[in-house]
């Protein structure tokens, strides 16, 4: 029997740059094949030849052993297969209703809308989710006001709406919370019981593990494994993504674990040469750079800590509990409702970024398409903003300004060819670098990271972390808030741990365990939920 | 690094050529020097509002100026008065009405940045304004006269044949280029034209930046109002109706795109030679104005089918 | 890890009546000029008064709708106006040859209708399939569009028949024609709005590359837009027709503009993606009491001009300032 869906040796460039060199997938009916590939492998752009949105430039694509050639969206609808976006493809201001409707509009020839069936689609859609997307998910609120776990879950929908034969997610549980997750899945077995050919995509192990049968890894835009995921683990996965030789090189990388090793577990891997203790030797207990009193702004609520010279704190708990809200009242770009801020000693007000970055605030977001990158223009203008304000440039001299901009791209190991060249002709990786780079030109006291390594391939992640120590070295503040819990228990000296926009609790010393993270981070999702 | 516009410039000069032979070709006469130093003339007089236009468009947020037309009248008008055909009082009435331009300029600025009102309708509204206003001055006083000096400037050769204007012109060229590519000015205008979000957390001031960038546009058009007179001798209250559209058009055939944050002024200058000469070629050959609006037309969105059209929907 | 309690600010009952409503504020700016029109002049606000309000803003109103159908989609047509000069010349030109009796009235009136859309198609082929940039396309297409009506009459002021102009100033069962077909129109608009289409448009305007991926015809729907835009200039021109009883090759010409106008009065967002055609209708009618108010006020007429249009801006600013209000 013929597999349900197959792609061979797709390829996909753009001018230069190769998205896909040679990609390839099998899928059979009733399986959940796993895509999984570091960010830049290829595995987005696979997805989207798939679902019809991109055009491949070469290579096959069979259903069901017939060849079909994917023209567009509604050709892949028509050839049976569902798609969910990762940047989800919702109209923010339309219903729900709507939304799960704009795709089937064709199905009839009618040119009025029908209400009825628009109605009966939405019900049934919701119904499947309905005791875990929270209040707010009804069939006529429009998606914008949604939260972001409940828009996935209307992607979700949408997807499952479709009745295709062929379902691809491409990260369908980025922001969904455990209770979701175990709906998801449930419902994906139940699609797999009826014969439906599943590709998902998603970096998370232990979903990985829990919902997959087989894994495709694609590296550097070709497919390098394929196999059952039981005879696979983590760490195998792990290295196929990122190449055999460098694998070893990170002999101390800590490798994210499989939910199994949860409970209890410490996370004693560190990168190789530190010195191991974080306290004492480089943070100054007596100087508070950073002093914050019941601060409250666009998502936190009443927060109160300190930071203090040299020292990284972390932000944790659930995702969107007010961590990247607090950082981002800090700089500046949200508004203070209450509370204050200072800054060695001397208050600082709530005046926008241009006043932060003159007392020595640096902000680094992990959206770089919206915060950081201001594509279109050179790797040097995007590196020099920060230095001309503080410098109160007006005349933009090149060489003075490749001076300044060289060594701070340095101190990061970033590649490129020439400062002049479009910063869109870098890797994600260098490119946040370069968004880095930007506030090493000067000396910040405080260094804000809101999730600076979200889809960043490891090796930047490596270089990033790197400097971040170096900077607390040298006594820069760092508040640091990472999706990933590895990351925060790697390198933060103590960890607050948020929900619903307040501080929960601080995990400081032998606390920082992933165990106590969960536990902190859940616990008291609850007891606010319930308080809420 | 002086960056050129590349292929767009490249083919707004091609075209220039083309249309000049066609010209020739047409109504013999029509590239003989006399007649191209006209026709430059009226594209220095484009140049220069289309170069404000420019700097609004690159600053993104679907930034237009609209009441550029309507704030060459008024600048015209002011240049006229206080000028009133005295030498003497040209140096008053060049402040004077580059003032009252960037004055109008910057409450369209403060309309876009504090109001959040879009551009488009900001402008139009302000033209609405303007328009208003003309027909209150056309009822009262005289539109005064251009001072001799200046309508030899603009209209008579002079350096290496070229008449004053055309020096003008490739002065604002200049500073242009220096303003865009060699200052933090420029970069920032830049930088607010592609990602506005980023720049602002980058410590830009992108509100002080964007109303600049619309007071420097009233600045460019109400200048142009004062070579207008010194072209037509005095004003007439519609005078700078006619060039709204054709800025627009000038800026886009030089490469700049209408979303923001690329392009530059070399390509736009091309734009407005090229713009004006095919004008020049309608006005020459002697067909109705029916024919000549309707070719126009088309040959405009002929033309742009060589600039920056959107993006196809699938890769 | 992931979290399901991300922190949304609650939404208030003004931001969710605004996000429902989003013509209120045209509303409430509309009563406010009901009641200074009452103020100046009472006999303003009488029923022949309104009528006639109506009656000579219809065609705007008309045209606003449809600006409204092509921005839902994100997109903008300034040659509306264009097109209203050529439908009104060539419904004009084509009862003056065929004569001023019914059926060739509704010869012109169809011939009318074609032009219309074909000016949409146009505009539809200019800006969606080759993917022009709208702004400066259809100001192109505009002027070409001109340039066709000139040459159908070169010179403003052939006389439209009697049959015409007295059938559209005249009354139907003692109501004024010009409501019936306002009323009509009205229910066109309502029509249109539960189909598809106005979905399809809506969702284009609310994020083309999200539209695309959930199999909506994009450009088809865009190009469907303007068609709907060229339909309803079409149906303006026939006010206009009825209204001014000639035809003029440049009638449109500051219509456009003001189309544009209605539309952001009325709350629609010029990006796209959200908006009532009902606001836009609203937005028209603010124009129309502006002039009147203007006027009843006593303006001297050479300032009438600048006041309008320094008003049309306080209104701008007013529904702007009404909006960031409620959402913050």
């Amino acid at each position: 029997m013929s597999p349900r869906l197959e792609v061979r040796d797709a390829v996909k460039a753009y001018g230069a740059t190769v998205a896909l060199a040679r990609g390839s997938l099998t899928v059979e009916p009733g399986e959940v094949h796993v895509l999984i590939g570091s960010n830049g492998s290829g595995k987005s752009t696979l997805c989207k030849i798939v679902a019809g949105s991109i055009r491949p430039d070469s290579g096959t694509l069979r259903i069901d052993g017939r060849e079909a050639s994917v023209a567009g969206p509604t050709a892949s609808r028509e050839l049976g297969i569902g798609v969910f976006y990762q940047e989800l493809s919702l109209a923010p201001h339309r219903s729900v209703a709507e939304n799960l409707a704009l795709g089937h509009l064709g199905d009839t020839s009618s040119p009025f809308l029908d209400r009825r069936r628009m109605r009966e689609r939405a019900a049934r859609e919701i119904a499947r989710f309905a005791d875990v997307a929270g209040p707010g998910l009804v069939a006529n609120a429009p998606v914008g006001a949604l939260r972001p776990d409940q828009r996935q879950l209307v992607e979700i929908m949408k997807c499952l709406s479709s009745d295709a034969p062929i379902l691809v997610f491409d990260e369908p549980t980025s922001a969904l919370d455990r209770a979701q997750v175990t709906r998801f899945f449930k419902v994906l077995r139940e699609r797999q019981a009826d014969g439906c050919a599943i590709v998902f995509i998603s970096h998370r192990m232990d979903e990985i593990f829990e919902i997959g049968d087989r894994v495709t890894v694609i590296r550097e835009g070709e497919t390098v494994l394929t196999a059952p995921l039981e005879d696979t683990d983590a760490d195998g996965i792990v290295r196929a993504m990122v190449g055999e030789a460098a694998a070893d090189d990170r002999a101390g990388e800590p490798v994210v674990a499989p939910v199994g090793a949860e409970g209890g577990a410490t996370v004693a891997a560190r990168p190789s040469g530190d010195p191991g203790t974080f306290s004492g030797t480089r943070t100054d207990p007596l100087h508070a750079v950073l002093s914050v009193q019941g601060l409250s702004g666009g998502g936190c609520r009443d927060v109160s800590l300190e930071v203090r010279r040299g020292e990284i704190v972390g932000l944790g708990g659930l995702h969107g509990q007010g961590q990247s809200a607090l950082l981002r009242t800090l700089f500046g770009l949200l508004p203070r409702r209450s509370g204050s801020v200072a800054l060695d000693g001397e208050p600082l007000a709530a005046n926008g970024p241009r006043a932060a970055i003159r007392r020595g605030l640096a902000y680094v977001s992990g959206d770089r398409g919206r915060d950081g990158t201001v594509t279109g223009r050179s790797i040097l203008e995007n590196v020099v903003p920060v230095h001309a304000l503080l410098a109160r440039l007006s005349l933009a001299r090149p060489g003075s300004l490749r001076a300044v901009a060289a060594p701070a791209l340095e101190r990061l190991n970033t590649k490129y060819a020439s400062l002049g060249h479009p910063i869109s002709s870098l890797s994600g990786g260098n490119q946040q670098k370069v968004v880095i780079a930007r506030w090493l030109t000067e000396r910040p006291s405080l260094v804000l990271l809101d999730d600076p390594t979200k889809g960043i391939d490891l090796a930047a992640k490596l270089d990033l972390f790197t400097l971040v120590r170096e900077l607390a070295s040298a006594g820069t503040a760092v508040l640091l808030y990472s999706s990933e819990d590895t990351e925060l228990l790697t390198h933060a000296d103590r960890i607050l741990v948020f929900n619903a926009g307040r501080v929960g609790e601080d995990l400081v010393g032998e606390r920082r365990t992933r165990h106590a993270l969960y536990r902190a981070a859940y616990d008291t999702a609850d007891a606010a939920e319930l308080a809420s | 690094m002086i960056r050129f516009a590349g292929a767009p410039l490249v083919m707004a000069l091609a075209l220039i050529v083309a249309l000049l032979a066609l010209g020739e070709a047409l109504s013999p006469g029509f590239a003989s020097v006399d007649q191209v130093r006209r026709l430059l003339i009226v594209a220095a007089l484009l140049g220069i509002v289309a170069a404000g236009q420019n700097l609004v468009i690159l600053g993104g947020r679907e930034g237009i100026d609209l009441s550029v037309g309507g704030i060459v009248s008024v600048g015209a008008i002011v240049a006229g008065n206080v000028m009133d055909g005295a030498n003497g009082a040209i140096v008053p009435a060049v402040l004077a009405c580059v003032a009252t331009g960037a004055a109008i300029g910057a409450i369209n600025g403060l309309g876009v940045t504090v109001l959040r009102i879009a551009p488009l309708v900001m402008t139009l509204g302000m033209l609405g304004v303007l328009q208003g206003l003309l027909v209150v001055v056309r009822q009262g006083a005289p539109s005064g006269r251009a001072a001799p000096a200046l309508a030899r400037f603009v209209t008579e050769p002079g350096l290496f044949g070229l008449p004053g204007i055309l020096w003008l012109w490739i002065a604002v060229g200049i500073a242009m280029a220096l303003l865009l590519h060699r200052t933090v000015f420029g970069q920032r205008i830049y930088a607010i034209g592609s990602n506005e979000r980023a720049a602002h957390a980058a410590g830009v001031p992108t509100g002080a930046v964007r109303v600049s960038l619309y007071a420097l546009s009233g600045a460019f058009a109400a200048l142009a109002g004062l070579c207008l007179i010194g072209y037509s001798g005095s004003s007439f209250s519609n005078v700078g109706e006619q060039y709204m559209l054709p800025s627009i058009i000038a800026v886009v055939f030089g490469g700049t795109s209408l979303a923001g944050g690329r392009g530059g002024y070399t390509g736009t200058m091309a734009g407005a030679v090229l713009l004006t000469v095919l004008q020049g070629i309608l006005t020459t050959v002697s067909i109705d104005e029916s024919g000549r609006q309707m070719i126009f037309g088309a040959t405009l969105v002929a033309l742009m089918l060589f600039y920056g059209r959107g993006e196809a929907l699938r890769a | 890890m992931t979290g399901a309690n991300a922190i949304e600010p609650r939404r208030s009952v003004p931001r969710r009546l605004l996000a429902r409503f989003p013509f209120l504020p045209a509303i409430a700016i509309l009563a406010l000029l009901l009641l200074a029109s009452a103020l100046l002049s009472p006999n303003s606000v009488s029923p022949r008064a309104l009528t006639g309000l109506v009656s000579t803003y219809l065609a705007l109103m008309l045209l606003a709708v449809a600006q409204t159908w092509v921005v839902f989609a994100g997109d903008i047509d300034l040659s509306a106006g264009a097109i209203l000069s050529l439908v009104n010349v060539t419904v004009v030109v084509m009862m003056e040859r065929f004569g001023g009796e019914p059926l060739p009235v509704l010869a012109a009136l169809g011939a009318g209708l074609v032009v219309g859309a074909a000016c949409g198609l146009v505009n539809g082929v200019v800006v969606a399939v080759l993917r022009l940039q709208g702004i400066v396309a259809t100001f192109a297409t505009g002027i070409f569009f001109t340039g066709l009506a000139l040459a159908l009459m070169p010179v403003a002021g052939t006389p439209a028949p009697a049959l015409y102009w007295r059938t559209y100033g005249g009354r139907i069962l003692e109501v004024p024609f010009v409501l019936w077909t306002a009323a009509a129109a009205g229910l066109l608009v309502w029509a249109l709005t539960r189909t598809r289409l106005v979905l399809r448009l809506l969702g284009v305007g609310d994020g083309p590359r999200a539209a695309y991926q959930s199999g909506v015809p994009v450009t088809a729907t865009r190009m469907r837009g303007y068609m709907l835009c060229g339909l309803f200039a079409a149906l303006a021109a026939f006010c206009i027709t009825g209204a001014t009883a000639s035809g003029d090759p440049l009638v449109g010409g500051a219509m456009t503009l003001y189309s544009v106008a209605a539309v952001v009065l009325g709350g629609t967002a010029l990006a796209g993606g959200s908006g009532t055609v009902v606001g836009s209708i609203a937005g028209a009618l603010i124009i129309g009491l502006i002039n009147a108010v203007v006027y009843y006020a006593g303006t001297p007429s050479e300032w009438q001009n600048f006041v309008q249009g320094l008003s049309v801006m306080l209104a701008l600013a007013i529904g702007v300032l009404i909006n960031r209000g409620v959402r913050s």
